[in-house]
């Protein structure tokens, strides 16, 4: 045997798209040398469904319902991300009232995203009640969506121009309560099971670090981007509909390892709901629907039959979409639970998208998990998909 | 002349009976114990689903008490799949160690006064080997799937039950010297020389590390790496099906339940309650040894459950960290306080 | 390291606090519930199978425009007319087909008429496709079945949107209320 090498190879598994911990339909081809990752190769695009071409197809009114089915986990902030982007192109401004609404959907969606982005993560790296808890308070915020909008996940709620109906009194009453009872049960509970853990601080901590400047270099937003120290924050350096009404505070991390990022998202889980409550307290009275822009809204009902106008423009806008549309182009973002969504629309004067695109931020987070895997162990891996928080609809659109 | 010429030729009726009579108990013990897996089970479902806000199994039965039956007959009658490229025999073979080593290894536990099927010597040494024995299942069913995540849960189980064993056995040692015996019947009857009648007191360091270590020897969490349903999905028994993997889910459960015993046996005084109880209250005496027994071996396997409800999963390298750098030295130092204390009364 | 840090980290603190947050848990009230038995009733306006608006006379107050087919995001809806015999337009035949709609109610606000509605019965899972494909009979037979009476009324009130009092400020709007009173 002298003289002949024995050649080693590394062992490659393909790790998904039917996989546990994957969040969905993720596929990451890992080169295992032992148990630690020498190469990390991740595949998307199982979930595809063409979204931005269904788009063209759509007229403006039309197409909200495909926003729904991105990040299927806070189908309301893209809603709104749809929304924010038609109005900044055609100078559309919403009512106030319409805007604190959205603000608080928004934010309760962020809620609802941010535990069940906590609570698997836990659940991948073994700690399972936190996730069960978490669905348990998801469902009192999902019973609210049903209340108001008529869905529990796939809402489609917000309208250009303000949003389908005005709240109800019960609904303000049980937010307002939930805002008042949600800190204490993340305090007693999420944070008892999980924050001080010593197991769970020994699979976090140093764990898929990635400094400030390397995060901007790597595209990453929300909680991802501010675990690593980077105060960037959609609501507080573009803002839209009623943030720049509220207080709130942007949570940043030191280390930008994963237990940074977790902190970061449990912060914000305090901050939504501190702006929830800001919200509740201040909505002002006011229409829901602007009655500035009869173009691009649908008329009132109780008008169609008895208003000449009205009938036309609900005949023209269902059939052709907002005739009045403008020619010209926008980038829109709204900071979205996994981060910064920005839509960018292409108009050509018709009453649908000429050309509209997502930055979806799944999608980029996705591109930096081989730089946080590589040369870290198989654990870490589930622990760095886990951190980034992706939602596949979102990423594979 | 071997044993069965003597039991056939001897003509003693005594030796007969004595046989007939073990095969009794092995019987008895083998069907209460199976029984007992089945409705671990269900006792582990209830009770996380109660600690997660959820009812847990509800629907066979009433409050599901029929659940492990029907699991039962459905594993029973599933299909055995046997991957193409499996080595089959060492496929084959493999469920059926650990099943057989921890079977086994309840020969030796007695389950009250009296009750137990081989009263030998080096109880807690045999049970040290059935449980080493039972790792060689898990890594041939690793090995032989020819499938990379079966392979990996393999590889983590082997490397973890032999640091663990090592814990494990040092911190027994310390229990060891102040029985003056290997014999668990006898280290069960040396507690009681305490007004307590347990070790737990004496030796809650040598307690707290064979904890630990018995979570790690059954792979449950926290440690258990080898079958991390987020990581490998199922670990060593991904390919598994049918009435194979029920062997090793029924050999993972049998092993929780002879960890129990054992930690009952050796630090919580097996079947007898503390002498300073039973002297204040003597209608207890007449409560039989096998309910104490049992309570505790119970209270043991709800803290399987309990933890497995509370905690993360260990990574790999922390968990060889914990075994060696911690628990060893930990254990170590155990055994030499305890001689000290033994050699100066 | 203070001496605090040290006994917290030898003894467990922080698992055994834990440990005691799912014990007290376990013997709280579960929160699921047993689902065929156990039915949480749909809040009103909640999005589930389609009906077909009957009027008192029996027949469908559809008259065919085909307004919701036009906006429907999964275009779902078939809506086939002729020419009746005085000149009136017949729907012949009205079709959703359940399993390709996305449930945006979109049908709903595009019809001038308030001809389509959608109910909040979400049970209807069956066994073949042609069993969910909705034809006209089906569509006004939900409609007796799930928006008899004057819950019908009152959902178009509710649900049919946007209204006028969506563009101005009606009365007795909706605001915080103040802190309730602990009860």
């Amino acid at each position: 045997m002298i003289g002949t090498e024995i050649k080693t190879k590394e062992l490659t598994i393909s790790m998904g798209p039917q996989h546990p911990a994957t969040h969905g339909v993720l596929r990451v081809v890992l080169d295992l040398e032992g148990e630690s990752v020498v190469k990390c190769t991740p595949y998307v695009g199982y979930l595809h469904r063409g979204v931005e071409k269904l788009a063209e197809n759509r007229t403006y009114l039309s197409a909200l319902p495909l926003t729904d089915r991105l990040d299927y986990i806070s189908s309301l902030s893209n809603n709104i991300g749809y929304c924010v982007a038609i109005e900044r192109l055609f100078g559309i401004e919403p009512p106030d009232r319409a805007k604190y609404i959205r603000t608080i959907m928004a934010e309760m969606t962020r809620i609802s995203s941010h535990i069940i982005g906590v609570s698997t993560h836990a659940l991948d790296i073994g700690a399972m009640t936190l996730f069960l808890y978490s669905f348990r308070d998801r469902e009192r915020l999902i019973d609210l969506f049903e209340m108001t909008c008529g869905a529990r996940l796939t809402v489609s709620y917000p309208r250009i121009g303000g949003v389908r109906n005005d709240v109800s009194q019960e609904f303000l009453d049980k937010l307002y309560d939930f805002t008042e009872e949600f800190p204490k049960i993340i305090e007693e509970q999420y944070e008892t099971l999980i924050d001080q853990n010593r197991i769970w601080l020994q699979r976090t901590k140093g764990i898929g670090v990635i400094s400030a400047e390397e995060a901007i270099n790597w595209g990453l937003t929300g909680p991802t981007l501010r675990g690593s120290g980077v105060p960037y924050d959609v609501r507080k350096y573009a803002p839209y509909d009623a943030y720049p009404f509220v207080e709130f505070e942007v949570p940043i991390g030191k280390n930008g390892d994963v237990y940074d990022r977790y902190k970061c998202r449990m912060e914000e889980l305090k901050q939504s709901n501190w702006i929830i409550k800001q919200c509740i307290e201040k909505i002002p009275k006011g229409p829901v629907m602007t009655p500035d822009a009869p173009k691009f809204t649908l008329p009132p009902k109780d008008r169609v039959l008895s208003d000449m106008e009205s009938l036309i423009h609900q005949f023209v806008l269902i059939t052709k979409g907002p005739i009045a549309a403008v020619e010209g182009e926008i980038y829109a973002a709204t900071e979205v639970p996994k981060g910064e969504l920005g839509f960018y629309f292409v108009s050509d004067g018709s009453g649908r998208p000429h050309r509209m695109r997502l930055r979806a931020p799944s999608f980029v987070h996705v591109s930096v998990l081989p730089r946080l895997c590589e040369g870290a162990l198989l654990p870490d891996v589930i622990a760095n998909i886990g951190t980034i928080d992706i939602v596949l609809g979102e990423c594979d659109r | 002349m071997n044993i069965i010429e003597t039991i056939l030729f001897t003509g003693s009726p005594n030796v007969i009976l004595n046989v007939l009579f073990v095969v009794i108990k092995i019987a008895i013990v083998i069907g209460v114990t199976m029984l007992h897996v089945m409705y671990a089970t269900y006792f582990e479902r209830k009770s996380i689903g109660h600690m997660q806000v959820r009812l847990g199994p509800m629907r066979v039965g009433y409050h599901g008490v029929l659940q492990p039956l029907a699991d039962m007959i459905k594993l029973f009658f599933k299909e055995d799949i046997i991957p193409a490229a499996a080595d089959k025999p060492v496929f084959k073979i493999a469920p059926i160690i650990p099943i057989f080593a921890t079977l086994s290894s309840l020969a030796v536990i007695p389950f009250f006064e009296g009750f137990v099927i081989a009263d030998i010597n080096i109880g807690l040494l045999y049970i040290f080997a059935m449980s080493s024995i039972a790792a060689y299942g898990v890594v041939m069913a690793g090995w032989s799937a020819n499938s990379k995540y079966s392979l990996l849960g393999g590889l983590r189980s082997s490397a973890q039950v032999i640091s663990y064993e090592i814990a494990m056995g040092l911190s027994l040692v310390g229990v060891m010297i102040l029985a003056g015996s290997l014999n668990l019947s006898e280290i069960v009857k040396a507690q009681q020389q305490y007004w307590h009648g347990m070790y737990l007191i004496p030796q809650f360091l040598a307690y707290f590390i064979f904890l630990v270590a018995m979570f790690a020897e059954t792979n449950r969490t926290p440690f258990d790496l080898p079958e991390a349903e987020s990581e490998l999905v199922a670990g060593y028994f991904v390919e598994y099906s049918g009435m194979r993997f029920a062997l090793y889910y029924a050999a993972e459960y049998i092993g929780m339940i002879i960890m129990s015993s054992i930690a009952v046996l050796c630090f919580w005084g097996g079947w007898t309650i503390p002498p300073i109880i039973a002297d204040a209250v003597p209608a207890l005496n007449a409560v039989p040894g096998i309910v104490w027994f049992l309570g505790k071996v119970y209270f043991h396997m709800f803290l399987y459950y309990w933890v497995r409800a509370t905690v993360p999963r260990y990574r790999y390298d922390k968990l060889m960290e914990l075994g060696w750098k911690v628990l060893i030295p930990l254990a170590l130092v155990n055994i030499v306080a305890t001689s000290i204390i033994k050699y100066m009364s | 390291m203070t001496i605090k840090d040290l006994a917290k980290k030898i003894f467990l603190i922080e698992i055994l606090k834990g440990m005691a947050l799912t014990l007290k848990m376990m013997f709280t009230h579960a929160v699921t519930r047993q689902y065929p038995e156990e039915k949480r009733p749909p809040f009103p306006g909640s999005r589930g199978l389609h009906a077909l608006v009957r009027k008192s006379d029996g027949t469908a107050r559809c008259v065919g425009c085909g307004l919701c087919a036009a906006i429907c995001p999964s275009q779902c809806i078939y809506v086939y007319t002729s020419e009746g015999p005085d000149h009136t337009k017949v729907v012949d035949r009205y079709e959703i087909e359940a399993l390709r709609c996305v449930y945006c109610a979109f049908c709903v606000e595009a019809c001038p008429f308030g001809a389509v509605a959608l109910t909040d019965h979400y049970e209807y899972s069956d066994y073949s496709r042609d069993a969910i494909y909705m034809d006209k009979e089906k569509l006004l037979s939900n409609w007796d079945k799930f928006m008899s009476g004057s819950k019908g009324e009152q959902y178009f009130d509710k649900f049919w949107r946007p209204r006028t009092e969506d563009f101005t400020t009606p009365e007795n709007q909706p605001v915080f209320r103040g802190r309730r009173p602990e009860s």
